[in-house]
């Protein structure tokens, strides 16, 4: 190559500085204030363990209701997002192609947009509520459809949908086709073929789903606190309030990094679940 | 191949895809419905919520915010994260499993952990709040969408056509510029179209760093807290209108296809 190297590796700079500073720099004093404390409202530096025995022994609750949901959520569209990208792939030919555009469309579209248009469709005066009292089939709203964790499941896993989609669909995409025919003749049954052949060869990209989907799951505070009602106690919410007027930025982080932990050992496990159950038998 | 099971597969994919875009389909059309809830049936078809909402000097400081913060963050995200694709593209590849990590962990991040680190960051260092430190704060999120898709296309890359430039005796810039940029362009059109779709549709992060003022989600969001109004819709379907138009034009320019 003809190329001096120092010149080439000066490109990478500015993109490097921006990582470095506003993001390693600023993530690691954040991770190391969850050992501070909050002095008449000042943090002041310390090495105690307090705010994440305070953050366990407070929200537990809160901690495992967000992950009840954020797990369920995470699962449910793995799930649906390996059968949607499965028909795209193998199942819908040129039909495939449509329905692929429809879920980059669908990845797009506005964050807050989408959480918002949950509350107008499953709203007491909603689009649900009010059809059904114009086709006669019911005389009052129904009530229960919103402010509940299943309207945040609906709302999140909306939102999610398209971001689990793509990596599974990117997986599916260099599965062959000749093996999964070979299986056929050779007299496997179709959900053989999927156990056996396909879904082996896009474990990583299942992995990539649901992790993109729990974490944000878990991490999300607007649509408990849309459409969540005053019951659904998830943890963003809690974070959150955290950083306000009345708020103690050092149990926040210890917060933050307790949901950042639990994450991971949750995907931990699914990795392992995954394993055993595909790879190994 | 018209047997049952495909026909299911398909009627499975077809309501998914309903489920997915149906949303955003009633929210438009409630744009235009004259009745001041969002409720069936509509009776009529108006233009006054728009009237409505372009009359708030509020929405346009918005708009203009939002303007600003995105077409920065395009320009800055854009350049840096292509230079730094340039230099990855070439690295062996030995360091791409532990840099590609590296490079997309602040989008594995939560928004909201990222947005709190971030103003609790900016506050002690003494980064004012406001349109540059959103604008910032924008960049981390999404340079590494721009690197990725660059990256992306950068395999493949066939060099031999710059180093003929480079013996030829053009300049490396020359090369790049007379060479590579015309090969790569609608790759790095397409990525700075993510980059500002991401960036126009924040929510989380910009209502942590922006301080006072407004871009549009955080305007929406104002909205949403005050209670029911029609021209909530509109300016969600603008947001809406926005994000998708800019990711239409990304994935025309880099042909995209899974």
């Amino acid at each position: 190559m003809t190329t001096r190297r120092p010149a080439r590796a000066a490109l990478a700079l500015p993109s490097l500085a921006v990582y470095l500073l506003i993001f390693v720099a600023p993530l690691l004093y954040f991770f190391v204030i969850s050992f501070w404390r909050v002095r008449t409202f000042r943090l002041t530096p310390d090495s105690s363990l307090a705010n994440y025995a305070k953050t366990i022994n407070d929200h537990s609750v809160s901690l495992v209701f967000t992950f009840e949901v954020a797990t369920v959520i995470a699962l449910l569209v793995t799930c649906i997002a390996f059968g949607f990208a499965y028909v795209v792939r193998f199942k819908a030919g040129r039909y495939g192609t449509l329905l692929l555009f429809v879920a980059l469309i669908a990845l797009f579209g506005g964050y807050l947009t989408k959480i918002y248009v949950w509350k107008t469709i499953l709203g007491q005066s909603g689009i649900i509520n009010s059809a059904l009292i114009t086709l006669g089939i019911i005389e009052e709203p129904i009530k229960v459809l919103l402010y509940n964790p299943v309207a945040v499941i609906i709302a999140l896993s909306h939102y999610t949908l398209p971001l689990a989609i793509l990596p599974i669909y990117g997986a599916l995409r260099s599965v062959e086709d000749m093996p999964l025919h070979a299986a056929r003749d050779l007299g496997a049954s179709r959900f053989r073929v999927i156990r056996d052949i396909v879904l082996p060869q896009c474990l990583v990209g299942i992995l990539v789903a649901f992790s993109l989907t729990l974490i944000f799951a878990a991490g999300d505070f607007v649509t408990p606190l849309l459409i969540g009602g005053p019951h659904t106690a998830m943890i963003g919410k809690l974070i959150q309030l955290q950083f306000g007027f009345h708020g103690n930025a050092a149990m926040g982080s210890a917060m933050a990094f307790t949901v950042i932990g639990v994450c991971i050992l949750i995907i931990l496990v699914f990795a392992v679940v995954l394993r055993l159950a595909f790879r190994i038998r | 191949m018209r047997d049952l099971p495909t026909l299911f597969w398909r009627i499975f994919g077809t309501i998914v895809a309903i489920f997915m875009l149906s949303p955003l389909v009633v929210l438009v059309l409630f744009c235009f419905s004259e009745r001041s809830l969002v409720t069936f049936p509509i009776t009529g078809l108006t233009f006054e919520w728009f009237v409505k909402l372009f009359d708030r000097p509020a929405f346009w400081d918005a708009f203009q915010n939002s303007l600003i913060v995105t077409g920065s963050v395009g320009l800055v995200s854009t350049v840096f994260g292509t230079m730094a694709a340039m230099t990855i593209a070439r690295l062996r590849s030995r360091f791409s499993g532990p840099l590609m990590l590296f490079i997309t962990l602040p989008i594995m991040l939560p928004p909201l952990v990222l947005g709190v680190a971030l103003l609790t960051y900016f506050s002690t260092v003494g980064i004012r709040l406001g349109l540059f430190s959103v604008i910032l704060a924008h960049i981390v999120f999404t340079q590494p969408f721009v690197i990725l898709i660059v990256l992306a296309r950068m395999t493949g890359f066939d060099y031999n056509v710059v180093n003929s430039a480079r013996d030829l005796g053009a300049s490396h810039a020359r090369a790049f510029v007379t060479v590579t940029l015309p090969i790569i362009r609608p790759t790095i059109i397409g990525a700075a179209m993510v980059a500002m779709a991401l960036s126009v549709d924040d929510f989380v992060v910009t209502f942590f760093t922006i301080g006072g003022g407004n871009t549009l989600p955080t305007f929406l969001w104002g909205m949403l807290r005050m209670g029911v109004n029609p021209t909530i819709n509109i300016v969600a379907a603008i947001i809406m209108a926005l994000t998708i138009t800019a990711s239409i034009v990304a994935f025309r320019a880099t042909r995209y296809r899974g």
